[in-house]
């Protein structure tokens, strides 16, 4: 089954051609259906190879993955083909008398490739699947252990302009603000990442930017969004055609500041931003002039950093939106200055 | 897993930065819009319509790059292998991926200001798609009917050729896409024949009303035709921004400390026999000519590591399986093969005649490498001109071609590369359904035919100025310019951009 939509406003598309052709769905859909992890996919791969004919063991295993599928997954697939195929009583063997079993992983730009071939008699066995890329599912990020802490919070898909933290929001929420189908859309995500609420803002701005310049403002009882000469409110309970803009010349968010439970100093949040094809390193250092330069803590980031607000309450965090360039995804981060290693 | 990175190395970069201290141009920087990107190319002539694109062709590889500067197409792909809406916003197919729907993103105006309809989509594809195809207008767009499955539609229309276009009855391109073409001085091949080294200019302005958003840079400046050694020149002094390099200078290049960026391999440079020359046709010969061959020699030696030994005629990075594929040198063996031909058939004692098809430096000195491989297993070879005075033209049994990657679909581009040998090509194979282990068998019964020896897989290299950012490039080859933007010079000498090289992740709206 392949990936169709990539954009989720199909349902008219979907009434339209459901009848005579094969249901449209939307990328998100389709993905949370199809999707495949690797041991599934080898899985598929083993028991395609089990049907090759007068098949013999043992085998001496050799495996080839892409340099850049093994920075995501790893090595721990090898070990569970061995396992599988054990599991399929093929026995393994490193003496030079096992038939050779040439194990591979590798991704087109379209699909990911997965292939299994051994010689047998005067005859190679060659057994080849395919995948779409774009439904595999990694495996999850672990987060690192630096000083500098992030936890993800949250990701999608979805072109992701902002996150802000509601400062008389105690229950560990934030909202987000995405670009979807040509409008900006406001949506407000619980504790663990789940979307309680969405606002669409067409009438905020018809027009694509390359590069929209927005943040989403949660002033207590005033949420808006706030362009470099606009300002539009909204609220979480208006119909999208009823949100106004008025001229505003805005003063950009001021960089977040953040100051941990065990130190009397602030330390300001910083990020280079400026190329959209290179990780960034997320810099903290100290707020006041005088300690400028004397330090600074790092962290590196999978993407281009985006946004980065600080949080009201505690204010030893702040959300930090980022592109993992490896998934595509846009990802928010809360970054925490923690005490000690 | 990515972030692994991690502690050591933020421990380091920690202590290094404190020392240092941050640097003072530490704020969040945005892109910038204005300027103009100035270009050099090697190339000596483009074309913008699409239909005369060979396939294949190199020359059609640096069309499609600036076509792409005007053009749109209907889906693209993007870094993470998901097909992405342009000028279509959603599609549908049958169960049996013969008939494929689209449905056109609305307001979308050609830069005359003329809105995009169904027709114009339809006059732009249909020439495009080979016989049997059948593009029509559908309720909400436009659908097209395969004469056969065709599951990876969408990678064919990502990719190559598939421009959504229209040539004014002037012959000037008019496109959806960020750029407009306002001045073409490129000469018509009659004109090029009689002035091979003037330089044109193409100069492309940027579409405030661009439906995907205003490109950053205002303009681009195009010059074609420039020798390398000028381009490397000009990027070093500042009068270009980017420029393309051949392989044989990427190491001068990188010691004059210049940021060199390289694709994936997109350009095969392989021999073609040809049975024009009786010689050329016997199994025997040709077994012993690959076996001579020192592939890696070739790479690693001649073109100082900036090509790959090929052993498929698909690269890995598109069918995911060439690693499958494997031939070693084997002197004993070939020479052993040559004595077994008949005596006074070409490749024996009579030389067999090599032409080298494709310009260059690289192609020259890789066509006397090739004889010089066939020498040393006792087969003689004999290089001929391009074009010779004669006007009885010898048959020639060998040819040195390129061959560029325009597809993304794997099938495609067998398909492709085998019409491109006149090779028998079983329809049932290749035209079927997308089966990877049918392609693979295909696939591997073309190299076992050695019709074809594949030799050297080259990247396209890139030199890029310091000031320009967010340098990326699609999976199907084309430069992402609309999203570049340049640097002011002066905060330049604060904050170098990293280099950009492949190994670095892709681009795109961050």
């Amino acid at each position: 089954m392949r990936l169709l939509f990539s954009r989720p406003a199909v349902s008219l598309l979907c009434l339209l051609f459901s009848f005579v052709l094969t249901p449209a769905c939307p990328a998100q859909t389709a993905q949370a259906r199809d999707s495949f992890t690797l041991e599934s996919a080898l899985r598929q791969l083993i028991d395609r190879f089990a049907t090759a004919p007068n098949l013999r063991g043992p085998f001496k295993l050799q495996f080839f993955q892409d340099p850049a599928f093994a920075a995501e997954t790893g090595k721990d697939w090898q070990d569970f083909f061995r396992q599988q195929l054990e599991s399929h009583h093929f026995s393994v063997s490193d003496s030079p008398d096992a038939a050779l079993l040439r194990v591979g992983v590798a991704e087109t730009p379209a699909e990911l490739v997965l292939s299994a071939t051994t010689r047998v008699g005067e005859k190679d066995e060659v057994r080849l699947l395919t995948f779409p890329r774009a439904s595999f599912r990694a495996p999850s990020l672990p987060v690192v252990p630096v000083r500098l802490e992030k936890q993800l919070v949250f990701q999608t898909s979805d072109r992701l302009l902002d996150a802000s933290s509601p400062g008389n929001d105690t229950s560990g929420g934030m909202a987000v603000l995405v670009y979807r189908d040509f409008a900006f859309v406001a949506l407000r995500i619980d504790s663990v990442g789940a979307v309680q609420q969405s606002v669409s803002l067409a009438a905020a701005g018809p027009l694509l930017s390359r590069d929209p310049r927005v943040e989403l403002s949660l002033e207590p009882d005033a949420p808006s969004i706030v362009f470099s000469e606009k300002s539009c409110p909204f609220s979480w309970t208006a119909a999208a055609a009823d949100i106004p803009c008025r001229a505003a010349k805005s003063v950009p968010r001021a960089p977040a500041v953040l100051t941990p439970s065990c130190d009397s100093r602030a330390w300001k949040l910083l990020a280079d931003s400026s190329d959209w094809s290179t990780p960034d390193l997320l810099q903290a250092v100290p707020n006041e002039p005088s300690h400028k330069g004397s330090a600074a803590i790092l962290s590196d980031f999978p993407g281009p950093i985006i946004a980065i607000s600080a949080e009201q309450n505690p204010s030893a965090s702040a959300l930090v939106v980022t592109r993992n360039l490896r998934t595509g995804n846009y990802e928010v981060y809360k970054v925490t200055l923690a005490c000690g290693n | 897993m990515r972030f692994t990175k991690s502690l050591s190395l933020a421990a380091i970069s920690a202590a290094i930065f404190a020392l240092l201290g941050p640097p003072p141009a530490l704020a969040s920087k945005r892109p910038r819009y204005g300027g103009t990107l100035r270009v050099e190319l090697s190339a000596t002539s483009v074309s913008f319509d699409p239909r005369s694109w060979k396939p294949g062709s190199p020359a059609a590889g640096d069309s499609e790059k600036l076509a792409a500067l005007l053009y749109d197409r209907l889906v693209t792909l993007d870094d993470y292998g998901r097909f992405q809406p342009a000028l279509a916003l959603e599609w549908v197919h049958d169960p049996s991926s013969k008939l494929w729907q689209f449905k056109l993103r609305p307001a979308v105006k050609f830069s005359d200001g003329s809105a995009v309809t169904a027709k114009d989509v339809i006059a732009a594809l249909q020439p495009l798609f080979p016989a049997g195809f059948q593009v029509s207008p559908s309720e909400s767009g436009v659908q097209i009917r395969a004469p056969r499955p065709a599951p990876d539609l969408l990678e064919q229309l990502a990719s190559s050729h598939y421009f959504i276009f229209r040539i004014q009855p002037d012959g000037s391109p008019i496109g959806t896409g960020p750029f407009t073409l306002a001045e073409n001085s490129v000469s018509s091949s009659s004109e090029a024949t009689s002035a091979p080294l003037k330089p044109a200019h193409l100069k492309f302005r940027a579409r405030d009303d661009a439906w995907s958003g205003r490109p950053f840079l205002d303009a681009i400046d195009v010059t074609l035709g420039n020798p390398p050694l000028r381009q490397v020149l000009d990027l070093q002094v500042g009068r270009a921004d980017i420029v393309d390099l051949p392989p044989d200078l990427i190491r001068k290049a990188q010691q004059e400390n210049l940021r060199v960026w390289s694709s994936h391999p997109d350009t095969l440079l392989a021999l073609r026999l040809d049975d024009a020359q009786p010689g050329a046709a016997d199994p025997r010969f040709r077994e012993a000519l690959d076996l001579a061959l020192d592939r890696d020699t070739m790479a690693n030696v001649l073109l100082q590591r900036q090509a790959l030994p090929a052993v498929a005629l698909l690269p890995q990075w598109l069918s995911g399986y060439a690693f499958l594929f494997g031939t070693s040198m084997n002197l004993d063996r070939a020479k052993a093969l040559h004595t077994s031909l008949p005596a006074g058939s070409a490749g024996a004692h009579e030389p067999i005649r090599m032409r080298v098809d494709a310009v260059g430096d690289v192609m020259k000195i890789l066509g006397e490498r090739v004889a010089v491989n066939a020498r040393q297993a006792n087969i003689p070879v004999e290089l001929v001109p391009r074009s010779t005075s004669s006007t009885v033209t010898p048959a020639i049994g060998l040819h040195l071609f390129a061959w560029h990657y325009d597809s993304l679909s794997p099938r495609v581009e067998l398909q492709a590369l085998a019409q491109h040998l006149h090779s028998e090509v079983p329809a049932d194979t290749i035209e079927e359904p997308v089966n990877p282990e049918k392609l693979f068998a295909q696939e591997r019964r073309l190299l076992n035919e050695r019709q074809v020896l594949p030799l050297l897989l080259l990247p396209k290299y890139i030199g890029i100025a310091p000031a320009v950012r967010n340098w990326s490039a699609e999976p199907s080859g084309a430069w992402r310019l609309a999203d570049v933007w340049l640097e002011p010079t002066e905060s330049l000498t604060s904050n170098p951009p990293a280099d950009t090289g492949r190994t670095t992740a892709p681009g795109g709206h961050p």
